[in-house]
Parts: structure tokens; C-alpha cells; sequence
């Protein structure tokens, strides 16, 4: 179960895989996959599991597959750390697509573009088009709707009978929308909204508004 | 030397010190110089040291006759100790001996607090007797050339071992007597234990069950009679007496004259927060006592808690507000009176804390209890009973704690290297082992060599990797480096230093709590009102502040349980209430407008009654049970509970528990008739209905994180150092999540469930209560508003669990967002 958003005349569907399509570009944005942390951390002697790696790809594969895009954005924070071998997944993955990819710099992505333009993925710093501005870092520029990542948005919701129950979250202000982390091996940090901000739950199944 | 002649020896230094030696010393070198190994259970300040010490220098002089002009060089004993600070104390009496007799032999510490200088010359050269922690052991069993080290050492004492027994700590201890039990042929294992319910299974846990060390074993008890006396303080307006709270500070003005009238008071308090503030509070309405008390927890630095461990000594103080780190050893003489500030929720540990006082042989010991609400009086009736009966609790030692396994053996691979069929006998024979398979054993050791069960291709795990010859080591310096920071079974949060921006250490305080602070914020911490300043390196930066504050640190951790014998005392004790006024105690008398009351709203159970209750208020419906079985067993319970109710319809909850019972909220009735028609408190598919329950996974969540940073799984980055390792940081939460999602048949993911059903749930106390549940009547009360019972529990906003059986959409649509206050 998707939700469907109008901003500035334009169409963005927010699918449960904490992924965004823009209709009109037929842009498919992917936030904080970070590709290649567990091989990092195992590279380091902690034991994580292996199958959490092909995991990142079937889910993409499958958000590819739903929404048929032209083009896939990332919004940062694609490769967690310097190179390993889960690079040559990457690479591999990528071909089979054939697709155009956009990667917009993170903090976490350190590896030379030049080995992203080998394969054929576009590096910029940032995405403006439209009067949408697509950056890795939450931004606030005037006349711009900017649609970012790195927070990696949680958020805590509180019901009758003290229950309380915390969910990743695409989280919307008035001119931004920070798009929750899409790597299975991220955590994530909770925000507490205000009256003017809007907020979509994910769970496995949905996007949920959540009353503010 | 004849055996006769070393006794004479011995006798002789105790008559030159004006002493006799107790018929336990005695047979304890006996038994020691007979080559026997064994248990000697006796408590604090009896003169245990010497009933292990003289034995070992006796031996030595035994083996060696010229021992008086030549000095044989090597290791020949070690002494552990669970409390650094108690190694002082330690080597001060094996010195005295040492020198009396006219050996040569030297003692040396080696823990935390030792130099990395001192570390390395008694690397060259080993004291003759060393004492040490069980973290420090594997320490040495981490460094190359371990196996020279210990080929000679003739003995091993574990001090305190009930301390350890019962915590990971002990389990690295079997594992470190394993390894030194086949180094050196000739060892002899002696443990130091107080009394506690299950002192055999602590003989068989540190030798090994069915080991020929057992066999060869001995049980010494000192049997020493010592007179306790426990006075309960009872507040003069009781009907003013708050129904529920932790601190005890209404009774604040009662502890003055006692103090007063004595030489020396220790306070225990439950917590370190409590702890300070009590100080804080006695110094506010006394100033008269500045100078004259102190405070020891175990965040403050070394140096202080030492001046004030000496200052006790000295007499130079006339009360100490404490914690738990004041429990375990030194003699403090001039103690004459201790003052418990809440429930001690065990037994033995308020055994313990009475023996403090009059801590001479002979001496009477008084201990006074100060309730910090009103049904506490209970547990302070239950306490008089357990003093009586001398009703002492088991401390239940861990099976198959792989975690702890985990780091052992990548101990041993930074070090010399292991082959796998050599260690795989030795832990065989330790008890936390014992049932450990083949196919687990090599389960283990995929894990270490290849991070998983099957080769992958890509993958670049690395950790300790497999020889030519079958030896199992570490080659990567960083893999080494970053394990011997780890080494060790205790596993606080992240902890940061607090220090004067212009320096000067004060302690150690958690990250949650600074986390929470802005700069300019004052806290209260080791009794000084502190400004905070930032955060720099891991050190928290801080000045001296006049402003007032109420802000005062709390510690994760020890939150404790009622032991299953005072669960039972105060069942007992409570169902007195329904009984003829002159079986009752001065604590329950007092009382009596309480049980009152909660007869015009309920009732008082009798023995052969279950009560619950039921009523509504703003928050929601409350759902009451008062099983009496102390707070763990009623988190499992309420689970259980839960869990049953939730497959009637679905329902959302949190559960509050206490010592006394539990409470189901939610924001819909529950059908208490459904629930006793159908018999929701049967023990049938207990354990299959308790794994389902939701809160056994969110408990086991929790449980994880410390095996995962035990195993090696989560780095913790290297504290002193000021480094952070950001990038290999993960949460054990987030890795909880993956090895559900990708891999739930790992054993470590597996033991965090075993641990919570075994060691949090209690799942054999669970059942018998179920099973008495069962042979008793349930009452059920709706009542019209909270009755003093519930009072507790309904306003417990901590500790609250929550579990749902709908749809997660339904649940979100009744919800909303938490919102910024700004």
C-alpha cells in the first residue's frame, strides 16, 4: 500500500520499501543503502550476516521491477566505506539493469567517481530540476522543494494505554521531505515533528500518514 | 619438614600474634597441604585469608628446605579477587606471613589499575604469588609464553566465589581453570565462598562435575555464630506515609540519631543515583556533618573511594552513604551500626550488609531498615523472619554461554593458538560446557575461522584463521589489538569520564545521561553540583557550580528481583494480615490502616486466595494480579498473561510489574470472566506460549547486546584511548535485527532467548507459581477507584512492556506522533 503525494504539480508515490517515485521524471529516489557496511564489518572479525548483503539488491530489484523507472537517483551514502568486494555485486547488479543511475555525494561515499563513471553512474553533488532540489543533506534554499536522506527518519508514535511503538518515517516539512534509510543493515534516529510537519510510517506492508 | 612440624610453624606465628587459630583454619590446611582442593565457606573478616595463605607459603617451605637462604624463582600461586580494590588488603596479610616465616617469596597485584611499566617486569619476572581478577587471568592467558608462566603454579584460590558464581564472570573463571588445570599437573583449586543456598553445586561448578578434582575435594565450613539484630524504622505519622516512592527520604530525620549514636554508619542504598542523593540531602539539612561524611559508589574515582575506605578505618567518619560496592570485603572495625535504605530484595545480601557492623568475631551485628513506602514494611517483616531462619538464596550458575566461549578461545588464538580437540576436552570438563555437542563445538569454530557456516565467495571475513598444523590463530594485529581491549564479561553502557576542564578526574558517568544535558546544564555527581561544560574525546569537560540542581545521574543495570525464598517469607508475612493481631509483627501492626483501606476497596489475600482487580481511570483499564513472587517472575508471568488474553481477541497493552505483582493496561476491558472460565493460568504450553509472547523477543533484544559485545561482535571502541571507531560501531539492536531476519539459528542469537527464559524469566520459579496459582481461589474485585495494593504499580511509568496481537494498521490509525514541546 503506497501513498500518493502532489507537490508543486508534480506526482511522488511513497512505496513501504522506503522508496520514492517521481511520476512525472520517472525518477526512482533511493536513500542510505549503504552497500558493502557488512562486508566492511567483516572484514573486521564481526560475524554479520552474510545474506543481509543480497538483500540490498533483491529489494532494489524488486522496488525496479514495481515502479519500471527510467532513472534511478541515490540520494548519498550509497557505499558505506572504502571499496571491498562487494563492489563487483554492485557492478554486477548495475549491468543487469541498464537503467540511468544518478548518485548524489554522501558523506559516506568515499569511493573515486571515476570508478561510478566507468560503470556508467552519473556523480553529482545535487539534483535541480524543476524547482526540486535533490541533496544527501536536509537543505533549506529558497524556492526550492528539496528532497534528501542521511537522517536515516524514525519516528515515535504514542497511543491510549501508554503504548508507545517507533517506525522508520518519510519525513515532510514544508519544503523538504527526508526519504528514510533503505540499507537492511542501518539503524535509524527518531525525530519528533512539529505541528506544520507531516509524517508516513513505513511497515512492511504500508505507508501510513500518521496523525501529528 | 613433617606436615606436623609446618602446623607447629603456623601455631607458633598465631601465638606470637596473640591469636588462636579457628578450628575451620585448621582444617583448611590440612586438607591443603594433603593435596586435596576444596570450598571453604566462610564470611568476611574470619581470618579466611590466612586459612588459604598459610597452607600455600607452608607447602612452598615444605618443598624447598634451604628456603631461607635461596629464593626458587616462578609463579606458585594465584589468588583471585573479584574486587580490585580488595587486592591491597590481600597482599598485606600474604606479605606478613611471607616475611614472618623467613621466605623470600614477593607479591605482586596485576589488574586494571596496574602500570603497563609494573605489567611488563612482572612479565620478566613473576611474583611468587600473584592476585588478580578473572579479567586479568585472561589477560595473561592473551600474552605469548603463557603456558612458562603457569607451569609451576602449585595453587589457585577464587575468593569470593559466590560472587562470581551465578554471573559470566564465573564462566570465565571455569574456562581459565580449565586451561591452567592442564598446564600445570599439580594444581590445587580452593574457592572462598559466604553461605548461600547451593554452596555444593558451587564446589561442583568450580572444580568441574565428575572431574577427579571433585573427587579429591573437600567442603569446610566455619560455622561461625554470629548475633544479627534487625530494627525496622517505622514512620511516627504513618497515615501521611506515601503508598509508593524509592527514596526513603521522608525518613531522613530518623537516621540522624542513630547516626549519632554510633562510632560509625554505613547507609546502603539500592542505587547509585539514591546514593546521592541521600548525601546530598543529609549535608543540606545537617551542614554540622560536612567533613564528617562521605559517599562510595563504584563511578567515583579510585583515589577518592580509597581516602574514603581509610578514612572508615580511621574513625575519621562519623556515616558513608553506599552502595553495593561496599558490600564485599575489608575489614571496617569501627562499623557499629548499618543502615539499609529500601528492600534488599535478597537475603543473603542483607546478611551481608549486617555483617559489616560489630565485624568482630563475637559481635553482635545490628542492621536498621528504612522503608521508603508503606508496604515495604512487609518486605521489612519478611526480612525479620529470613534473619531468623537464616533463609539464604541459590545463585544459579550459567549453561552454554557461548559468548563467553567465543572470546575465550579467540583469547587463546591472539596468543599462542589452540588446537581445536585439546581445548574441546578441557571445557568439556567445566560445568558451564559439560553438554556443549561436537556439532555445536564446530559450529563455533566455523564462526571464528569463517563468520558463518558455509564459504561464500566475496567474502572477506577475517578474524582467526586455521594453520598448517591445525592450530587455530590470529595473525591480524588488529583483530588482536581490538580483542584484548574487549577481554571481560561485564558490559556497562558506554561510559564516559567526567574531569575539571583544568583536570583532574572525578569518575565515570554513562552517555545516556550526558546525552540528555546542554551546555551551562548543573548536575549532581560524587557529591559536587557540576556545570558541564562539553564533551571532548570521550571526556566530559565540567566545572564547580553554586547553582541548585536536581538533576542527578542514573545508572542502567541493577534493577533487582526478590529471591524466591523472600517472595515466600512475604507471602507468608502478608497473609498474617488476616490473622489474630499478636501473630503479627511491629512493622505489620503499623500498617493496619492500610489493609484498612484496602478492605473498604478490596481485599487482603488469604493463603488460599488469588486476588485480582479491576478498574478504569483516565489512563485506561487497569487490570491488577498479586501473585507475590518478586518482580521477574511477574514480567514473565504478565507476558504470559498477555500473550493468553491476546488470543482471545486482539488487544494492545503495556504491563508494570513489581515485587508484589503485575498490572495489564489498555484502552480496552478485558473480559476477566473469559479469563478465569478459561483457565488462563494453566501450566500447560507454558514454555511454547511464553517463547510467543511478544515481550520474550523485545527481552531478548536486550540480552543480546551484551552477548554480542562479550562475543566480540560489537566493538566498543577503546574508551581511555578516546577513540570511537565510529566505523565499526553498530547497535547490538540493529545486529538483532539481521541475525532474526537472515539468520536465527545462530547460537548466539539463540542464547539471548535461552538467557531470558533461564536466568530473566525464571521459567522454573514461573511454573510453580502457576502450579500454586492453580490450588488457589481467585478473587476477582472491580473496584471503583486504585486500591492501596495497585497504588505501586499504576503509577510506575518506568519499567512498562508493551504487547500487541493487531494488525500493526490498526494499531497506527489509533495513535499519533510524539511531538517537539517547541
Amino acid at each position: 500500500m503506497t501513498q500518493v503525494l502532489k507537490i508543486k504539480n508534480n506526482t511522488f508515490i511513497l512505496h513501504p520499501l522506503s522508496v520514492i517515485f517521481w511520476e512525472q521524471k520517472s525518477m526512482l529516489i533511493i536513500s542510505d543503502v549503504h552497500l558493502g557496511k557488512v562486508s566492511h564489518f567483516r572484514k573486521f572479525g564481526a560475524a554479520v550476516p552474510q545474506k543481509a548483503i543480497q538483500k540490498n539488491f533483491d529489494l532494489m530489484t524488486e522496488a525496479i521491477e514495481y515502479f519500471k523507472p527510467e532513472t534511478i537517483c541515490f540520494l548519498g551514502d550509497l557505499f558505506h566505506s572504502s571499496i571491498n568486494k562487494e563492489w563487483q555485486l554492485f557492478e554486477k547488479w548495475i549491468i543487469e539493469q541498464n537503467l540511468e543511475f544518478i548518485l548524489v555525494e554522501g558523506n559516506h561515499d568515499i569511493i573515486s567517481p571515476l570508478r561510478y563513471e566507468k560503470l556508467g553512474v552519473k556523480v553529482v553533488p545535487e539534483i535541480q530540476s524543476d524547482g526540486f532540489l535533490l541533496t544527501h543533506h536536509p537543505e533549506d534554499r529558497a524556492g526550492f522543494f528539496n528532497f534528501s536522506g542521511h537522517i536515516h527518519p524514525a519516528v515515535r508514535l504514542r497511543g491510549a494505554g501508554r503504548q508507545t511503538l517507533r517506525l522508520p518515517c518519510f519525513f515532510q516539512k514544508e519544503n523538504q521531505m527526508i526519504v528514510p534509510a533503505f540499507g537492511q543493515f542501518t539503524g535509524s534516529h527518531s525525530l519528533t515533528p512539529s505541528k506544520k510537519d507531516k509524517i508516513f510510517a513505513v511497515t512492511k506492508e504500508a505507508v501510513f500518514e500518521v496523525e501529528v | 619438614m613433617t606436615r606436623d612440624q609446618l602446623y607447629e610453624v603456623a601455631e607458633n606465628w598465631f601465638e606470637e600474634q596473640n591469636w588462636k587459630p579457628f578450628a575451620f583454619q585448621k582444617k583448611t590446611w590440612k586438607a591443603f597441604l594433603q593435596g586435596k582442593h576444596g570450598l571453604l565457606n566462610a564470611p568476611t573478616g574470619s581470618g579466611k585469608t590466612y586459612a588459604l595463605w598459610f597452607p600455600i607459603i607452608l607447602d612452598y617451605i615444605k618443598k624447598n628446605s634451604d628456603y631461607r637462604d635461596k629464593h626458587k624463582k616462578g609463579l606458585k600461586a594465584i589468588w583471585i579477587t573479584p574486587l580490585r580494590a580488595l587486592s591491597q588488603e590481600i597482599k598485606q596479610s600474604a606479605e606478613r606471613v611471607a616475611h614472618d616465616l623467613g621466605t623470600q617469596m614477593t607479591v605482586g597485584i596485576r589488574s586494571g589499575d596496574t602500570t603497563a611499566k609494573e605489567r611488563a617486569q612482572q612479565k620478566k619476572k613473576m611474583p611468587d604469588l600473584l592476585i588478580t581478577t578473572p579479567e586479568s587471568l585472561h589477560l595473561l592467558l592473551a600474552t605469548k609464553g603463557y603456558p612458562k608462566i603457569f607451569k609451576d603454579c602449585s595453587a589457585i584460590v577464587v575468593d569470593e566465589w559466590h560472587e562470581l558464581l551465578g554471573t559470566k564472570r564465573g564462566v570465565q573463571m571455569e574456562l581459565g581453570l580449565s586451561r591452567l588445570r592442564a598446564l600445570s599437573k599439580n594444581i590445587r583449586i580452593w574457592g572462598i565462598s559466604a553461605t548461600i543456598g547451593n554452596l555444593d553445586q558451587a564446589r561442583q561448578v568450580l572444580l568441574g562435575p565428575d572431574s577427579e578434582a571433585l573427587e579429591k575435594s573437600v567442603l569446610i565450613k566455619a560455622n561461625l555464630k554470629k548475633k544479627i539484630t534487625v530494627k525496622s524504622i517505622i514512620p511516627k505519622e504513618m497515615e501521611t506515609f506515601p503508598w509508593r516512592g524509592h527514596l526513603g527520604l521522608r525518613l531522613l530525620e530518623e537516621v540522624i540519631p542513630i547516626i549519632n549514636n554510633s562510632k560509625t554508619t554505613l547507609l546502603f542504598t539500592n542505587t547509585r543515583s539514591q546514593c546521592e542523593i541521600w548525601f546530598q540531602k543529609i549535608l543540606e539539612k545537617h551542614p554540622e556533618y560536612a567533613g564528617e561524611i562521605a559517599m562510595h559508589h563504584g563511578s567515583i574515582n579510585k583515589e577518592t573511594r580509597v581516602w574514603v575506605e581509610n578514612a572508615i578505618r580511621n574513625e575519621s567518619l562519623k556515616a558513608v552513604v553506599c552502595t553495593s560496592s561496599l558490600d564485599l570485603g575489608v575489614d571496617f572495625a569501627p562499623v557499629e551500626t548499618v543502615i539499609q535504605i529500601g528492600g534488599p530484595k535478597g537475603i543473603a545480601r542483607f546478611l551481608q550488609r549486617a555483617g559489616r557492623s560489630g565485624h568482630r568475631p563475637g559481635k553482635e551485628s545490628v542492621i536498621y531498615f528504612l522503608p521508603t513506602h508503606a508496604i515495604e514494611l512487609v518486605e521489612a517483616s519478611a526480612l525479620q523472619q529470613a534473619v531468623k531462619q537464616k533463609a539464604v538464596e541459590d545463585r544459579m550458575p550459567y549453561l552454554n554461554s557461548y559468548d563467553v566461549l567465543l572470546q575465550y578461545l579467540t583469547t587463546l588464538a591472539i596468543s599462542e593458538g589452540f588446537y581445536p580437540n585439546e581445548i574441546f576436552k578441557e571445557i568439556k570438563q567445566t560445568f558451564c560446557y559439560q553438554a556443549v555437542s561436537e556439532d555445536q563445538w564446530s559450529w563455533l569454530l566455523n564462526f571464528l575461522v569463517i563468520g558463518s557456516q558455509s564459504l561464500q565467495s566475496y567474502d572477506e571475513y577475517k578474524k582467526v584463521e586455521v594453520e598448517e598444523d591445525g592450530r587455530f590463530k590470529v595473525n591480524n594485529r588488529g583483530v588482536a589489538m581490538r580483542h584484548r581491549f574487549q577481554i571481560g564479561t561485564i558490559v556497562g553502557d558506554a561510559n564516559l569520564t567526567v574531569r575539571y576542564q583544568k583536570g583532574g578526574y572525578i569518575g565515570t558517568i554513562e552517555e545516556y545521561f550526558i546525552s540528555k544535558l546542554n551546555q551551562g546544564d548543573v548536575f549532581t555527581f560524587a557529591g559536587r553540583n557540576l556545570e558541564f561544560i562539553r564533551i571532548k574525546e570521550m571526556q566530559v569537560h565540567v566545572r564547580n557550580s553554586r547553582k541548585k540542581t536536581s538533576k542527578v545521574p542514573s545508572w542502567g543495570g541493577g534493577r533487582m528481583t526478590l529471591s524466591a525464598q523472600m517472595s515466600k517469607l512475604l507471602r507468608e508475612e502478608l497473609y498474617k494480615v488476616s490473622l489474630d493481631k499478636k501473630e503479627q509483627s511491629r512493622e505489620l501492626k503499623s500498617l493496619a490502616h492500610i489493609f484498612k483501606q484496602q478492605r473498604v476497596d478490596s481485599i487482603v489475600p488469604k493463603p488460599d486466595e488469588f486476588l485480582i482487580e479491576t478498574f478504569k481511570t483516565r489512563d485506561g483499564y487497569h487490570h491488577l494480579f498479586y501473585p507475590f513472587e518478586g518482580r521477574f517472575v511477574h514480567e514473565a508471568m504478565g507476558s504470559l498473561l498477555g500473550y493468553r488474553i491476546s488470543l482471545l481477541s486482539p488487544i494492545t497493552f503495556s504491563l508494570a510489574f513489581n515485587d508484589y505483582g503485575f498490572e495489564i493496561l489498555s484502552d480496552q476491558e478485558i473480559d476477566m470472566q473469559q479469563v478465569i472460565d478459561n483457565n488462563l493460568f494453566t501450566t500447560d504450553y507454558m514454555s511454547s506460549d511464553l517463547e510467543k509472547s511478544l515481550n520474550s523477543t523485545e527481552m531478548a533484544r536486550r540480552k543480546f547486546r551484551d552477548i554480542a559485545v562479550i562475543s566480540g561482535m560489537v566493538f566498543t571502541g577503546y574508551p581511555n584511548k578516546g577513540i570511537k571507531m565510529r566505523h565499526l560501531q553498530s547497535g547490538s539492536q540493529l545486529l538483532f535485527d539481521v541475525f532474526r531476519d537472515y539468520e536465527d539459528d545462530n547460537l548466539l542469537f539463540q542464547q539471548a532467548f535461552t538467557e531470558t527464559f533461564e536466568h530473566q524469566l525464571e521459567e522454573g520459579r514461573l511454573r510453580i507459581s502457576l502450579e500454586r496459582i492453580e490450588t488457589q481461589t481467585i478473587v476477582w474485585k472491580q473496584c471503583a477507584k486504585p486500591t492501596p495494593f495497585s497504588f505501586p504499580l499504576i503509577t510506575d511509568r518506568m519499567s512498562r512492556e508493551k504487547l500487541s496481537s493487531e494488525k500493526l494498521a490498526d494499531r497506527i490509525k489509533r495513535m499519533a506522533a510524539i511531538l517537539s514541546k517547541k
